[in-house]
C-alpha cells in the first residue's frame, strides 16, 4: 500500500486536528475528533511495529519458560513451562500473535507468583529475570504522545 | 441528537414551583466527567415579577462509562463541601426518576468563563503553574482535614475503621481487573501481590477523599483561581493519602515526578497539604498508595477498553485510556517493582 499507511495516519491526524476539529461547533465532537486523531498518531507507530513487538515478547517469554522448567520443583508447573517454551509463533497475523502472547502471559503471572514465594537458591535470578523481561517489554510498547503546539 | 431542552425546562419547572415561563437554550454536551455525559446550558424564567437567567450544569448517567459510580454519591459531595467554602459548584436537583430524561441525573450551578487543563500537556497551567499548584494542594488539605460526619459527607456511607481502607480499595479495584481484563496483566497482578505482601500503616483518621483529585479535574479562572473542583464520582471514605499520591502520579502531566501534574515542585506540595491537613505525610504510606494508586488507574483504564471493546459504547474516550494509560501505568508500575524486588532480595 502506498502511500505507506503510517504516513496516511499521520496525515490523517493533522487534518483532524487542524482543520476538522476547529471547524465543529459541537463541542462534545470536537473533543471526540481529538481524542480520534490522537489514536490515529498512535496506530501509525504500532502498525509498523506490532508483528515485531509480539514476535520478540513470545521469543522472550518461551526462552524464560524454558530456562524456569530446569528450575522449579513444581511438577504442574515444571510440565506447563516446558510445553509453552516448545511453542512456535504459527502466524505473523497480529491477532494469532496476540492469542499466543495471552497464553504466555497467562503463564508468566503463575510463574512470578510460584517465584515469589520461593526461597530456593535460583528464586532471586529468576525472579530478576522476570523482572527485566516485563521492564523491557514495558518499555518497548511505549506509545508516543504527538508534540502539539 | 435528542432534543434535550424541552425535557430539561419541563424538569426545572417541575422543581421550581415559583417559576413560570421556564425555558432552556444553549444545551452543549462537553467533554470531561467521562463517567457521566455532561451538558453545558442556560435556563431563564419568570419569578416573583423578575426575569431570572442562571448557567447550569447537568449531569445524566451514561449508556456506558469510564467507572460506574452512584450519581448520588457525587452530588452529595458537592453538598457536602459547597457550604465549606471549598470552590465546589453549587449542587441544585438530583432526580432519579426516568420519566424525565431516561436516565438520572442531577443539575448543579455552571461556573462561568474557566477552563481546565489538559493531563496530557507537559504544561497545562502555563504562567499559572505556581499560583493554581499552591492553590491545588491546599485544597486538597483541606478536603482531608474537614471532618465527613460533620460536613455530611459520609451520610449513607458505611463506616470503615483506618486499617480496613487499604484493603477496601484494594479488593475493590482487583474485583475491576478480574471483571474486565481482556488480556492477563502481568504487570498488575504482580502490584496486586506486592501491595497485599506489604500493608501500608493505618491513616491517623479516616478522611473525605476525592478519588479523582488531579490535573484536569478542576476550573481555573483567567487570574489563575481554582473556581471549581470538580468530578467527585469516585469520592468514598479512605485514606487521605489515596488522594496525595493520585494528584502525585506520574500520568498527569507527563511524569513529572518532581512537579506533580505539572504544577509546583513536590517538596513544596507536600508541604502545603501537610500544613493544610494538619497531617504529616508518612513516606512508607505514601509508597503504598502510590503504587497501588497506578494500579487503580489500570483497572480504570482496563474497564473503560472492556466497555469499548464489549461494544456497550463507541465513545473513544473510552478506547484512548486503554491504549494510552495502561502503556504509562504499565511502565511505571513495571519499573517500580522490579525495583522493589530487587532491594527486597537483596
Amino acid at each position: 500500500m502506498k502511500p505507506d499507511v503510517p504516513v496516511v495516519m499521520r496525515g490523517l491526524f493533522g487534518t483532524m486536528l487542524m482543520e476538522i476539529a476547529p471547524n465543529l461547533t459541537a463541542e462534545y465532537s470536537a473533543g471526540s475528533i481529538g481524542i480520534m486523531s490522537m489514536m490515529i498518531f498512535m496506530t501509525a507507530e504500532e502498525y509498523d511495529r506490532a508483528a515485531e513487538i509480539r514476535a520478540a515478547e513470545n521469543a522472550e517469554m518461551r526462552a524464560l519458560f524454558a530456562g524456569a522448567a530446569g528450575l522449579v520443583a513444581d511438577a504442574a508447573l515444571k510440565a506447563k513451562l516446558s510445553e509453552a517454551a516448545k511453542g512456535r509463533d504459527a502466524s505473523l497475523r497480529v491477532s494469532a500473535l496476540d492469542k499466543d502472547n495471552s497464553a504466555l502471559a497467562g503463564l508468566l503471572i503463575e510463574l512470578q507468583a510460584h517465584v515469589e514465594e520461593s526461597t530456593a537458591p535460583w528464586s532471586a535470578g529468576l525472579e530478576a529475570r522476570i523482572w527485566d523481561y516485563l521492564v523491557a517489554a514495558a518499555d518497548r510498547r511505549k506509545l508516543n504522545f504527538p508534540a502539539l503546539g | 441528537m435528542e432534543d434535550l431542552a424541552p425535557r430539561i425546562a419541563a424538569y426545572l419547572a417541575h422543581r421550581m414551583p415559583a417559576a413560570s415561563h421556564v425555558e432552556v437554550s444553549g444545551v452543549s454536551r462537553i467533554p470531561g466527567g467521562a463517567s457521566r455525559e455532561t451538558y453545558r446550558l442556560t435556563a431563564t424564567w419568570k419569578e416573583g415579577g423578575k426575569e431570572m437567567r442562571r448557567p447550569l450544569i447537568l449531569r445524566r448517567d451514561p449508556v456506558a462509562s469510564l467507572i460506574e459510580t452512584e450519581r448520588d454519591v457525587e452530588f452529595n459531595a458537592y453538598r457536602a463541601f459547597h457550604p465549606t467554602g471549598l470552590p465546589v459548584p453549587e449542587p441544585l436537583f438530583l432526580e432519579t426518576d426516568l420519566k424525565w430524561l431516561d436516565r438520572p441525573f442531577f443539575v448543579m450551578e455552571q461556573i462561568e468563563n474557566c477552563q481546565a487543563g489538559s493531563p496530557f500537556n507537559a504544561a497545562p497551567y502555563g504562567p499559572f503553574a505556581e499560583r493554581i499548584g499552591a492553590q491545588f494542594w491546599t485544597h486538597l488539605g483541606r478536603i482531608a482535614a474537614a471532618d465527613p460526619v460533620k460536613t455530611g459527607f459520609a451520610a449513607n456511607m458505611k463506616a470503615i475503621a483506618p486499617e480496613e481502607c487499604w484493603k477496601h480499595e484494594l479488593d475493590k479495584w482487583e474485583k475491576v481487573i478480574d471483571e474486565d481484563e481482556l488480556v492477563p496483566q502481568p504487570v498488575a497482578r504482580a502490584a496486586i501481590r506486592w501491595l497485599r505482601r506489604n500493608p501500608p500503616p493505618p491513616p491517623p483518621r479516616v478522611t473525605a477523599v476525592h478519588g479523582d483529585y488531579r490535573t484536569g479535574n478542576f476550573l481555573f479562572d483567567g487570574e489563575g483561581t481554582i473556581r471549581a473542583i470538580l468530578d467527585w464520582e469516585m469520592c468514598h471514605l479512605g485514606d487521605p493519602l489515596e488522594d496525595v499520591a493520585w494528584a502525585a502520579d506520574p500520568l498527569w502531566a507527563f511524569q513529572q515526578t518532581e512537579r506533580p501534574g505539572g504544577m509546583i515542585a513536590r517538596a513544596e506540595a507536600f508541604r502545603l497539604w501537610e500544613e493544610a491537613s494538619g497531617m504529616k505525610i508518612d513516606p512508607i504510606r505514601l509508597r503504598w498508595w502510590e503504587i497501588f494508586n497506578s494500579l487503580k488507574g489500570l483497572a480504570i483504564w482496563i474497564s473503560s477498553g472492556n466497555e469499548y471493546q464489549s461494544g456497550a459504547s463507541s465513545d473513544p474516550i473510552l478506547a484512548f485510556p486503554s491504549w494510552y494509560c495502561t502503556d504509562v501505568h504499565n511502565r511505571v508500575l513495571a519499573h517500580r517493582l522490579a525495583a522493589l524486588s530487587k532491594e527486597a532480595r537483596a
